[in-house]
C-alpha cells in the first residue's frame, strides 16, 4: 500500500511473496498426499482444467470475473483503510437485486441491464451502509460486522427467493430474467460475457484513481495515515464511510454481473465464496487493483481447474480452498522482511 | 575505586550508525553520576545496554567489581540495578502494590497475596519517604506519583544502583526538587545513582559526577565542581551555542489570532483547557511555556479543529472558526506544525512529495479539476528541500529514510509555504539535533519578520527565551500569568510552571464554568461568602 | 398466550443452556487471547476443525474421550499455527485467522470426501456421543420440571459454566492471569520486567486452542453426533462480537453468550411453529449484529451526559452564583 514503493524495497516484497508461494504450494502438496492422491497429477488436472483448451480457458475467465470484481471491492476498502469482508453478502444481495429488476420488469435492452446494475449497486452499498455507518461514527469493528451481515445476507436471498419469489415448479429459484437482462456474451462456445471487460476497467480505473486523483490521494492517505490525513484537513469519516460504501457497491455489481451474465436468474447459493475469494486476491496482491487482477485470474484458474478436478480424481474441489488458505498464510507470515524496533506498536492492514 | 559498575569500551551499532563508540564509564559506589548529552547522543542506548535490553557489540560490563554478560534485565535486576524508564510502565488497571509487585508477585497456596503485597508496599513506602496508597489503582494518578511508583518498584527489587533516565521531563520544578531531594537520600544510605538528564540546570544541582557524551562517544567525565555550565554546554555541542536572543524590530502588526475562555477536555473527557485566553498580532512570536502535558497539545488541537472545544471563542482576523473543521480553518489562514510529528505530520511510508501534497491536494497548481500533477508536486519539493536545507536524496523519498529533524523541516517546509498567515507552531526541535535547530529558528525569525503572526508552543524555555516577544505560561490547562520575552524571569515562569499563582490572580469573575471544571481550583479560592441555596 | 406458554417453558430454557455451551466455551477462549491483546477471529475455524477432528477420533478410537481428545489437539495445531504466524512472525492477525478459517472449512470437506468419499455430512459410522452426567439425586430433591436445568447434560456444559468463576479466579488472582492481562494492557511493562510478551501470548493462544477444540467437540459430539460441512455456522464469529463488546470480561462474556444462546434455541423453537426457517435462522446472527452497534453505541453515554451536563451548567449557572455550584 505504498504510493511509491522503492525498486529495491519492491524486489524484495517480490521475492518474499515467491517464497512464500513456493512453501505453500509444498504445504499444499502435504495435504493432497494426506488425502491419497498424487500432487502431480492433481497439479496436472487442474491445469488441464483450467488451461485445457478454449472452452476452459474461457471457463477460468468466467470464474475469475466475479474474483476480480470482488477483489477491487476489497482493494478500495484496504486503501482506505477498512477490511470490508462482507463482499460475499453484498454479492448475494446484488445478485438478487439485479435478478428481480431482470424477472420483475420489462424494459428495453441496454435499459434494462443499467436498471438492474444499478440497482445491484445499491443493493451492495446499502448492505454495507449500517455497518460503514457505526464504524466511522462509533468506531464498531467493520471486520466481524460485516461478516455477520453475511450470513444475514445469504439467509435473507434465500428467503426472497424460496418464499417471495419462487419459480413455479422451480427448486429454489427464482424466475429466469428476460433476455432484454443479459449481458452480451463474448464467445459463441462460453457464458463469459462482457463482466470480464467490466472487471478489468474496473481494476485499471480504480488504480489511476488511487494514483492521479486528489480524491484517491486522500482515501489512501486515510487508509495509511488517519491521523495526519484528519491533520491535513481530510474528514476521515466521510471518506470512511465512502470508501466502505464504494466498496459495498463494486461488490453489488459483482453480484449483478453474475446473475445478469452467467446464471440468468438468482438461486440459492448462487455465487459460493466469490466475495471471500476477493478478499483474498486483494490481499494477495496487497491491496493493488492492477496486481488483483492477476490474482484473481490465478484464483480462478484454480477454481475452473477445480471442476475437473472432482470429475478426473477423488479429491474434493475445496482442496483448492486450502491451497489459497496456505499461500494466504505463508504470504502473511512476511518471511523476508525483518521485523524490528515497534514490537509494541500499531500495526496496520499490511500484509 | 570502589566501583558500583565499570563500563569499558562499550561500542554499539545500528546498521551504519554507530550509535555508542569505545564508551567509557565508571560509576563510584554511593555517588550521584550524571550522564548529560544532547538527544541522540547515545545515552539511552548506553543505559538499555547496561540493563540488558541491548547487547553491546564490543567492551566489557563490570557491575560491583564482578565482569559480567548482561543479557536480560533480570541478569542486571540480580546484581542490583535498577532502571526508571523515562516513558513509565505502568498498567493503568492494576494497583500500585501489584503494579510494585509485577514480575515478583507474592504468592500463597498458587494464589496472588494481595494483602501481603499491600503491606510490603506499604512498609517500603515509609522506609524511603515515597508516599503512595498501596491499594489504589494507578489509573489517573499524577506523574509525580507515577514516578514515586516506578521507583518504588525499583527499591522492592533490592536495587542498590538506580538508574533515571530523563525523570525531570514530565516534573514541575518543584516536582523534580522533591525528587532530588529523595535521590540524595538514597546516596546518604550508600546507594548508587547514575542521572540522565539533557538539562544543564539539573545535572549542576544534583550530580557529584557529570559525564558528557556526544555523538555516541564520552566527551569529558569531570567532577562537577570542576564544571561550569558554559563549559558543559560547549562540551554537550561541541562548540559554544548559546541560545541568545534574536535580535528583532517591535511588534506592530493587528490582532491576528484571538482566543477568548477557551475550554476544551482531553482524552479521557477531563477538562484540560481551562477558560484559555491569548492574543497574537501580525509579525509577533507569542511563547506558550508550561511542563508537557499541562493542556498545551489540547490548546493547539482545538485551534486546528482536531479537537472539539466545550465552549469559547477563536477569532482569526476577526472571523469566529471555533467548531469549523480542519480544513476550513486551514482555509481561513492557520499553518500548523503538530508537536507529534511522526502521527500527525507525516506518513512516514509515503513519499515526501506526497507528505508535501497534504492539504493542497486539490488547489492548483497541484490539481486540475481533482486530477493530481505529481511532475508539480515532485519540482515542488525538490525546490523546498533545496530551500529548508533538507537532507534526501529527492523527493521520492519516503519519509521514514529521513532523520527526525529533518523530517520536521519537511513538516514545517510543508506548513510555513502553505500559505496561512498565522502559524500554529507545537514543539518544532523536539528531538532535533543543535545545527537544525538553529535553522528552524531561523526559519521561524524569517516568518515572523515577514508579518506571520506565531503562537510557538515548547517546554524547553531556553527556545522560547532566544524566539519569543511575549510569554504566557499553561498549568493544569490555565494560563498563569505572562512574561515579556525581553526580560525573562526564569524563577517567576518556573513558579507558575508548578502552578504557584502569581501576584495578581485571574479574575475569578471571568465566564462561567460551563463544564465544571472548577471544582477542583487549581488555586485556593477564598471561602464563599454566603450560601446561595 | 398458549402459544407463548408452551414456547417459554422450561424445555426453552434448558435448549438456551444447550445452545450456550459451545459458543460460551470459544468465547471463554477468546477471552484469554483478547485479554493478552490479540484479535483472535480464528476462533471459527478452531471450533470447525475440533468438530471433524473429534469425529474422526470418535470413530476410530471408539470412545468419546478419544474424539475429545483429538478433536482438542487439532484445535491446538491451529492456535499454535496462529500464534507462530502472529506472535512470532508479526503478520495481520485479522489475515491469518480469516486464512485459518477458510483452511480449516476447505480442509475439513477435503478430508471427509477422502477418508469418507461423500460431501455434506457425516452421521453414524460409528460416532460415540458424549455422556449425559445425571445429578445424583436432582430428581428427588427438584423434582423432574427443575431438574432438568442442572442433571443430565454432557459434561461439557458443566465445564463451560464452571470455567466462567474459574477464569474469574485465574485474571483475579493467578500470576499467569495477571500476566495476561499486563501484556494485553500493557506490553511495555511486561517487557521491562523480563515477562516474556511471546511465552503468555503463546499460552493465552493454546488455552484459547483448548477451549475453542472443546467447543467443537461438544458441537459434534454432544447433542448431535454428526459432522456437516461449516456446522459452525458463524459462532465463531459471534464469539468475537461478542468478545469486542465484553472485552475478554468473563462475566459479561456469560452474560453475552446466553443471550446468543437464547435467540439460537428460540429461533430453533420458532421454526417449528411454522416460522419461515430461514428468517428464523438469521436470528443469532441479527442478535449479534444488533448487540455489537447497540453497545459500540451505549459505550458514549458518558459523552451524551457530559454534553448535557454542559448544557444544563451552561443554561442555569450565571456567574453570580458560581462559587456555590463549584463547591457542590
Amino acid at each position: 500500500m505504498k504510493t511509491l514503493p522503492l525498486p529495491s524495497g519492491l524486489l524484495r516484497t517480490l521475492a518474499g511473496q515467491a517464497l512464500a508461494f513456493v512453501i505453500a504450494l509444498a504445504l499444499g502438496a502435504v495435504i493432497i498426499l494426506m488425502i491419497d492422491e498424487s500432487p502431480v497429477a492433481v497439479f496436472m488436472t487442474l491445469m488441464r482444467g483450467a488451461f485445457g483448451d478454449a472452452e476452459k480457458i474461457a471457463g477460468t475467465l468466467l470464474q475469475t470475473t466475479p474474483i476480480l470484481i470482488c477483489g477491487i471491492a476489497a482493494c478500495i476498502g484496504l486503501r482506505g483503510g477498512m477490511f470490508n469482508v462482507g463482499i460475499e453478502g453484498q454479492l448475494f444481495l446484488g445478485g438478487f437485486a439485479a435478478a428481480w429488476v431482470g424477472f420483475a420488469f420489462s424494459l428495453p435492452p441496454v435499459l434494462h441491464v443499467l436498471v438492474a446494475m444499478l440497482l445491484a449497486v445499491v443493493a451492495g452499498a446499502a448492505w454495507v451502509a449500517i455497518p460503514a455507518f457505526f464504524r466511522v461514527r462509533f468506531g464498531t469493528n467493520e471486520v466481524v460486522s460485516t461478516i455477520l451481515a453475511n450470513y444475514i445476507a445469504t439467509l435473507l436471498t434465500s428467503y426472497f427467493t424460496i418464499f417471495l419469489f419462487k419459480r413455479p415448479g422451480g427448486w429454489s429459484e427464482t424466475p429466469p430474467i428476460l433476455e432484454s437482462a443479459y449481458l452480451p456474451e463474448l464467445f459463441s462456445f462460453s457464458r463469459l460475457n462482457i463482466g470480464l471487460l467490466i472487471g478489468i476497467a474496473l481494476a485499471i480505473a480504480t488504480a489511476l484513481f488511487f494514483r492521479w486523483t486528489a480524491k484517491g490521494y486522500a482515501v489512501t492517505m486515510v487508509g495509511s495515515a488517519p491521523k495526519f490525513a484528519e491533520y491535513g484537513g481530510i474528514n476521515v469519516r466521510k471518506v470512511g464511510f465512502g470508501v466502505l460504501l464504494v466498496s459495498g457497491a463494486v461488490g453489488g455489481l459483482a453480484g449483478g454481473v453474475e446473475t445478469l451474465g452467467v446464471h440468468h436468474r438468482f438461486m440459492e447459493g448462487f455465487a459460493p465464496g466469490f466475495g471471500f475469494d476477493g478478499v483474498i486476491a486483494a490481499l494477495l496482491a496487497n491491496g493493488s487493483p492492477i496486481g488483483t487482477i492477476f490474482t484473481a485470474l490465478f484464483f480462478g484458474a484454480l477454481r475452473a481447474g477445480s471442476l475437473l478436478l472432482e470429475v478426473d480424481t477423488t479429491a474434493s474441489r475445496e482442496i483448492i480452498t486450502v491451497i489459497q488458505a496456505l499461500i494466504i498464510l505463508a504470504v502473511s507470515a512476511d518471511l523476508l522482511m525483518r521485523r524490528r524496533g515497534d514490537r509494541t506498536g500499531e500495526r496496520r492492514w499490511k500484509f | 575505586m570502589d566501583l558500583a559498575v565499570d563500563l569499558q569500551g562499550i561500542t554499539k551499532r545500528f546498521g551504519a550508525f554507530t550509535a555508542n563508540s569505545g564508551i567509557d564509564l565508571a560509576v563510584r559506589r554511593g555517588e550521584i553520576h550524571a550522564i548529560i548529552g544532547e538527544n541522540g547522543a547515545g545515552k539511552t542506548t548506553l543505559m538499555n545496554i547496561l540493563f540488558g535490553l541491548l547487547q553491546p557489540d564490543e567492551g566489557r560490563i563490570a557491575l560491583n567489581g564482578k565482569a559480567m554478560v548482561i543479557d536480560s534485565p533480570a541478569v542486571a535486576i540480580a546484581e542490583g540495578l535498577g532502571m526508571v524508564h523515562q516513558h513509565f510502565k505502568l498498567v493503568p488497571s492494576l494497583t500500585v502494590a501489584d503494579n510494585i509487585f509485577l514480575g515478583m508477585e507474592i504468592r500463597r497456596n498458587g494464589l496472588i497475596d494481595r494483602a501481603a503485597q499491600i503491606e510490603r508496599t506499604r512498609v517500603l513506602s515509609q522506609k524511603f519517604g515515597l508516599r503512595v496508597d498501596p491499594s489504589e489503582r494507578v489509573a489517573g494518578l499524577s506523574v509525580g506519583i507515577e514516578q514515586r511508583i516506578e521507583i518504588l518498584k525499583v527499591l522492592a527489587r533490592d536495587a542498590r544502583t538506580i538508574i533515571l533516565d530523563e525523570p525531570t521531563a514530565v516534573l514541575t520544578p518543584q516536582e523534580s526538587r522533591d525528587l532530588f531531594a529523595t535521590l540524595r537520600s538514597f546516596v546518604d544510605d550508600g546507594m548508587t545513582v547514575i542521572f540522565i538528564s539533557h538539562h544543564l540546570e539539573e545535572v549542576m544541582e544534583v550530580s557529584d559526577t557529570v559525564t558528557v557524551l556526544r555523538d555516541g562517544k564520552v566527551v569529558a567525565t569531570r567532577p562537577k565542581t570542576s564544571l561550569s555550565k558554559r563549559e558543559l554546554v560547549r562540551l554537550m555541542v561541541g562548540r559554544d551555542v548559546s541560545f541568545d536572543r534574536r535580535p528583532r524590530g517591535p511588534v506592530d502588526g493587528k490582532a491576528a489570532l484571538e482566543i477568548a475562555d477557551l475550554w476544551a477536555r482531553d482524552d479521557r473527557r477531563l477538562p484540560m483547557l481551562k477558560s484559555a485566553s491569548l492574543t497574537v498580532r501580525s509579525g509577533e512570536i507569542l511563547g506558550i511555556a508550561g511542563v508537557a502535558g499541562n493542556g498545551q497539545t489540547e490548546l493547539a488541537e482545538v485551534l486546528s479543529g482536531l479537537r472539539p472545544p466545550s465552549h469559547g471563542s477563536v477569532r482569526l482576523h476577526g472571523q469566529e472558526v471555533l467548531g469549523l473543521a480542519p480544513a476550513q480553518i486551514r482555509a481561513r489562514g492557520l499553518a500548523h506544525v503538530p508537536g507529534d510529528r511522526m502521527v500527525r505530520g507525516v506518513d512516514r511510508n509515503a513519499s515526501l512529495s506526497a507528505n508535501m501534497l497534504m492539504g493542497r491536494q486539490d488547489k492548483a497548481p497541484f490539481s486540475h479539476r481533482g486530477i493530481l500533477s505529481w511532475a508539480t508536486a515532485h519540482a515542488e519539493m525538490r525546490a523546498l528541500i533545496k530551500r529548508f536545507d533538507i537532507r534526501a536524496r529527492g523527493p521520492k523519498d519516503p519519509a521514514r529514510s529521513l532523520s527526525g529533524g529533518n523530517i520536521q523541516k519537511v513538516v514545517l517546509a510543508r506548513e510555513f509555504t502553505a500559505g496561512g498567515d498565522v502559524l500554529l507552531i507545537d514543539q518544532p526541535t523536539r528531538g532535533v539535533d543543535i545545527g537544525a535547530q538553529e535553522a528552524i529558528h531561523d526559519e521561524i525569525m524569517r516568518q515572523r519578520d515577514q508579518g506571520r503572526a506565531i503562537l510557538l508552543i515548547s517546554t524547553q524555555l531556553d527556545e522560547l527565551a532566544a524566539l519569543a516577544d511575549r510569554i504566557l505560561v499553561m498549568f493544569d490547562g490555565r494560563i498563569m500569568g505572562e512574561v515579556d520575552g525581553e526580560a525573562m524571569d526564569e524563577e517567576a515562569i518556573g513558579l507558575m510552571m508548578a502552578g504557584v499563582d502569581p501576584a495578581t490572580p485571574v479574575d475569578p469573575s471571568t465566564g462561567i464554568d460551563p463544564i465544571g471544571a472548577a471544582a477542583a481550583p487549581a488555586f485556593p479560592r477564598p471561602p464563599a461568602s454566603e450560601e446561595v441555596r | 398466550m398458549e402459544v407463548l406458554g408452551s414456547l417459554f417453558n422450561v424445555a426453552l430454557l434448558v435448549a438456551t443452556i444447550r445452545t450456550t455451551t459451545p459458543i460460551l466455551l470459544v468465547a471463554l477462549g477468546g477471552s484469554f487471547t483478547t485479554k493478552a491483546g490479540i484479535f483472535n477471529i480464528g476462533l471459527e475455524g478452531q471450533m470447525l476443525i475440533a468438530a471433524f477432528f473429534a469425529v474422526i477420533g470418535s470413530i476410530y478410537t471408539g470412545s468419546s474421550v478419544g474424539g475429545l481428545v483429538i478433536g482438542v489437539a487439532a484445535a491446538l495445531v491451529f492456535a499454535l499455527v496462529y500464534a507462530v504466524l502472529v506472535v512470532s512472525f508479526r503478520a495481520n492477525e485479522v489475515v491469518v485467522g480469516l486464512a485459518l478459517n477458510i483452511l480449516a472449512g476447505g480442509m475439513t470437506i477435503s478430508l471427509m470426501k477422502a477418508i469418507f468419499g461423500t460431501r455434506g455430512s457425516i452421521v453414524g459410522r460409528g460416532i460415540v456421543g458424549l455422556p449425559k452426567v445425571q445429578v445424583p439425586g436432582a430428581r428427588d430433591l427438584l423434582g423432574f420440571n427443575a431438574a432438568q436445568l442442572i442433571s443430565g447434560y454432557t459434561p461439557l456444559v458443566y465445564v463451560a459454566f464452571l470455567a466462567v468463576p474459574a477464569m474469574l479466579l485465574i485474571y483475579g488472582r493467578t500470576r499467569l492471569g495477571l500476566y495476561i492481562r499486563v501484556v494485553g494492557e500493557k506490553p511495555e511493562a511486561a517487557e521491562a520486567l523480563g515477562i516474556s510478551i511471546a511465552r503468555v501470548r503463546y499460552t493465552a493462544s493454546l488455552l484459547c486452542g483448548l477451549m475453542a477444540g472443546l467447543a467443537g467437540a461438544h458441537m459434534s459430539l454432544g447433542y448431535i453426533t454428526m459432522f456437516t460441512e461449516n456446522m459452525s455456522a458463524g459462532r465463531g464469529f459471534m464469539a468475537v462480537a461478542i468478545l469486542i463488546f465484553s472485552a475478554g470480561d468473563p462475566l459479561k462474556v456469560l452474560a453475552g453468550c446466553l443471550l446468543f444462546g437464547f435467540a439460537d434455541a428460540l429461533s430453533l423453537r420458532l421454526q417449528t411453529f411454522g416460522f419461515p426457517s430461514y428468517l428464523v435462522l438469521a436470528v443469532p446472527y441479527a442478535v449479534a449484529l444488533v448487540a455489537l452497534f447497540a453497545l459500540s453505541w451505549r459505550a458514549r453515554p458518558k459523552t451524551i451526559r457530559e454534553t448535557l451536563e454542559t448544557m444544563r451548567r451552561a443554561l442555569s449557572v450565571s456567574p453570580e452564583r458560581e462559587s456555590s455550584s463549584t463547591r457542590s
